[in-house]
């Protein structure tokens, strides 16, 4: 483990400081055809009427791909994890969300590919959109997606992630006080410096190389192969060079529509998102409301937790029940409370599709978590790093899923943090740590918790 | 039309109002500046144009007939890195690098018209410039290394006086 | 469209108006740093494309107390003014950053169309409150008019120049977004002329900016002056603040300005 710890230069530092890193964006090959998309300019419309004909005819213009053209038009980027399909990569009826790529066009130029896409005629029918995830349980809200307003393909066909732990009720019977709190983190956007981009080079046998963006390679190439119906030696993938993705570039579409493109006209075919299409169109993370109320002691320990998570994924389903199943894994945060009753919903709405984003789904629970640790420590009047420091995660202790801590740091870093804040912790307090627990720090109502409470 | 990039002089096909970075990129194969947005927002693309940092996005080509430009590939090579680009390596001011080639470009400028090592000045030559990666702290740590003279050894990479240490376990 | 277009590039200020003409159907470009991401994102197609960045307009001329800014001066270099015309100079360095100031021009920011999300033309503030005097060319050839009037009616005109007399005191107080960029939401511009009149104008408004001179007129109370400078604009939302906040904003911005010119005198 000599790395651990040292001080090594990057492999590619020179590379950046010399211009020489190349981005995808930076390949060049001849033959080279622009792409651009038509996107949806309405957040709801059935498709009435669409004619790509004008745009094919375009002197400079090399392909039109439509949904039409896709051999799989929608493949579940996780359907390894059970997440049935539910996207098509190129909108067919209808649009669900602003930006929606309806026909991607390969031409000679960006400003012919721009006219290319003006010349396709379509006429949408706007609908009412959904945007509000708490209005998306109302009997007259309208319908979103072909499930309903929300997931129902949990395991067992449930239409939420569930977590029950002990008895919540009692613990809020046993309460001194409950404290409430909704926390609604908004949509953050990734904003890499380099923007979504693909270029696709066909070969004479047939094999396409794609140059990709991606943060997942292979995750990549098993996506558009499925959508391709290709088997996987059909592609060769060229990686790894990302110019910032945070989790944006791990949805993979545009790499598909440049594949179309590259197959139907015969030339590489390059696609580099402007930076409003970035902006406007390109996934984010998502929105969350959440609903907590802690039943707590007037001494700061924390019996029980009921929590309503809504999670907006936009039009379609992408990652967001895999992301809502880890936040619902954390919901207790770095703390252990024992009774848990917690429901998370998938909600589907109008907008831009959410995807992942660093920590996506646990960061928004994080927030909520410390936020309301610090409000309970308010309502009862106590220090906020005592409330924490006796909740914290021992060895022994279960997270809400039931996984048995074994290494847990939330001890030491709230240490840590009140070191970095000049705060000095009462001795008893000072002293914490992550060992077992025994004695003050093991109330009744936290031995049915621990791993093997007999041995306590 | 003319243009000197990084010593080289070219004869412009590209028309008057074609961008500076399309030229680059797409006519003469100068790809370090980049296009982060086309608007002139990011800094992405920033390049020296008579010495001045400029954003090509936003220059016609045309405007600069017999005009000297410079892209980070005329500050240095491998081989041969200027102080800047050494600093950056050391200091590892660079994630993605996508930000780098425009940061390099306005830090040199900076420097060549007498920059200090104050944070806030190298903060003020940079405000054009947005990074997603560093939390621009280490750029700037940079940029005030080469104001102040240091030598840099690019084996290692320069520590960390910022990051606390959490220690053994307790 | 860019292939088709007509690009221009004159050497002189005689030439650019010579090629200005009338102004029908001439895009005129400055720095570039507002017209060429309209040109590249498509919304721009110009057929005539007069570009300044040669016409050797780029002047700053000082001749006693009269200053004359060329339309092609580059915003940076008001920098100059700091000394003498200080709200002018602070406004123009809270433009951008050092890049654009460079290429961006006082003509381009002066005669700037209303942005789309957010407002433009910083600069109209402080040289409102300077009255200065505009000289440009158009259908019915050249006229010298208050700053005030031209912005109303610049369509169809070349600004070649703007001039104004030193004033005995200025100020600028301005609320910035706090964001990676540091948009400017709302400013006032204050100006204590040789003879001791007031003005003052706003920017950041629904609109251009503003004199504000119900503000003027009650200048020794600075209280009352902030309250009455709300009923002399026109505000409105956007991707910045809400219409709402520059209300509440405005007045302390006035009172800000009007405090400083006290100091200075």
């Amino acid at each position: 483990m000599k790395a651990v710890g040292a001080r090594l230069p990057r492999y590619d530092g020179i590379g950046h400081v010399t211009g020489r890193t190349t981005y995808v964006d930076d390949v060049r090959v001849s033959g080279m055809l622009w792409a651009k998309a038509l996107r949806s300019p309405l957040h709801s419309a059935t498709i009435t009427s669409f004619d790509t004909s004008k745009a094919e005819a375009m002197p400079g213009v090399h392909a039109v791909i439509t949904h039409a053209d896709v051999p799989l038009l929608e493949y579940g980027h996780l359907s390894a994890l059970g997440i049935p399909a539910d996207e098509p990569l190129l909108a067919k009826d209808e649009v669900r969300y602003k930006g929606q790529p309806i026909a991607v066009v390969a031409a000679e130029d960006e400003e012919t590919a721009m006219a290319a896409v003006e010349a396709i005629d379509i006429e949408l029918e706007e609908r009412t959109p959904l945007f509000d995830i708490r209005k998306a349980f109302d009997a007259d809200a309208p319908k979103v997606h072909q499930w309903g307003n929300w997931y129902t393909h949990f395991e067992g066909e449930m239409d939420r992630r569930q977590i029950r732990k002990g008895s919540v009720d009692d613990a809020f019977d046993k309460a001194d006080t409950i404290v409430q709190g909704v926390y609604r983190p908004a949509a953050i956007e990734h904003v890499p410096l380099e923007t979504q981009v693909a270029l696709v080079v066909p070969e004479a046998s047939g094999r396409l190389t794609i140059y990709s963006c991606t943060q997942a390679l292979y995750f990549s190439m098993g996506v558009v192969a499925a959508h391709l119906q290709v088997p996987l030696n059909k592609l060769k993938v060229v990686g790894g060079t990302v110019g910032g993705g945070f989790g944006g570039k791990v949805d993979t579409a545009s790499e598909t529509m440049c594949a179309l493109l590259a197959q139907r006209s015969g030339r590489p075919v390059k696609w580099r998102w402007t930076r409003e299409e970035e902006f406007l169109c390109s996934s984010t993370r998502a929105p969350w409301h959440m609903e907590i109320a802690d039943a707590v002691t007037k001494d700061g320990w924390i019996l029980g937790r009921k929590m309503l998570t809504l999670h907006d994924s936009g039009a379609y389903g992408r990652f967001s029940p895999y992301g809502l199943t880890k936040h619902s894994f954390h919901h207790t945060g770095a703390y252990t409370i024992p009774n848990l009753e917690f429901d998370g919903y998938v909600v589907f709405t109008n907008r831009v599709p959410t995807t992942a984003m660093r920590g996506f789904g646990v960061t928004s629970v994080s927030f909520a978590t410390e936020t309301h640790m610090s409000r309970i420590a308010d309502v009862l009047g106590l220090d906020p790093y005592e409330v924490r420091l006796k909740n914290a995660n021992r060895i022994g202790d279960t997270s809400p899923n039931r996984i048995v801590y074994t290494d847990p740091s939330t001890v030491s870093v709230v240490k840590a943090l009140a070191g970095g804040m000049d705060v000095e912790l009462q001795p008893e307090y000072a002293a914490m740590s992550r060992d077992p627990r025994e004695g003050d720090l093991l109330p009744e109502h936290l031995v049915g918790q621990m791993a093997n409470p007999e041995d306590h | 039309m003319n243009l000197t990039v990084n010593g080289t002089t070219h004869d412009v096909e590209s028309g008057p109002l074609a961008t500076l970075l399309d030229v680059l990129r797409e006519e003469l194969g100068v790809t370090s500046p980049k296009a982060g947005c086309e608007q002139g927002g990011c800094g992405a693309c920033t390049v020296l144009v008579d010495g001045e940092p400029q954003r090509s996005c936003l220059t016609p080509v045309g405007a600069l007939d017999g005009a000297s430009v410079t892209t980070v590939e005329g500050l240095g090579a491998p081989e041969s890195l200027s102080p800047l680009q050494q600093a950056f390596t050391h200091h590892y001011a660079a994630q993605c690098g996508f930000c780098t080639s425009g940061m390099l470009i306005a830090a040199e400028a900076y420097l060549k018209r007498g920059g200090t090592d104050d944070r806030e000045a190298i903060q003020e030559a940079l405000a054009g410039h947005v990074c997603r990666c560093t939390g621009y702290v280490k750029i700037i740590d940079a940029v005030a290394a080469v104001a102040r003279g240091d030598s840099f050894d690019l084996t290692v990479t320069a520590p960390s006086p910022g990051m606390t240490n959490l220690g053994g376990v307790s | 469209m860019t292939q088709a277009t007509e690009v221009l590039f004159p050497t002189s200020a005689d030439e650019a108006v010579a090629h200005f003409g009338d102004g029908s159907d001439v895009t005129v470009v400055g720095g570039g740093t507002i017209v060429m991401p309209e040109i590249t994102y498509g919304r721009l197609a110009p057929t005539k494309a007069l570009v300044l960045s040669r016409a050797g307009l780029d002047t700053l001329d000082v001749a006693g107390t009269t200053v004359t800014l060329g339309a092609g001066l580059p915003v940076e270099r008001l920098a100059a003014l700091a000394q003498d015309v200080k709200a002018l100079a602070q406004c123009a360095l809270n433009v951008a950053d050092y890049e654009i100031r460079l290429q961006a021009t006082v003509g381009g920011n002066l005669c700037a169309g209303e942005g789309r999300d957010a407002p433009r033309g910083d600069l109209q503030g402080p040289l409102l409150a300077l009255d200065a005097q505009a000289r440009s060319v158009g259908a019915d050839g050249e006229s010298t008019e208050p700053l005030e009037g031209f912005l109303g009616r610049r369509a169809g005109r070349l600004l070649l120049d703007v001039t104004f007399e030193k004033p005995a005191a200025s100020a600028f107080a301005a609320i910035d977004y706090a964001h990676t960029h540091e948009y400017t939401v709302l400013a006032v511009s204050g100006v204590r002329t040789a003879t001791g009149e007031t003005r003052l104008a706003a920017t950041g408004l629904a609109g251009f900016g503003t004199r504000l001179r119900s503000a003027e007129a009650a200048a020794s109370d600075p209280e009352r002056a902030g309250a009455a400078a709300v009923a002399d604009v026109s505000l409105g939302d956007d991707a910045l603040a809400s219409a709402w906040y520059r209300e509440r904003t405005l007045p302390v911005l006035v009172h800000r300005v009007l405090g400083e010119l006290e100091e200075a005198a």
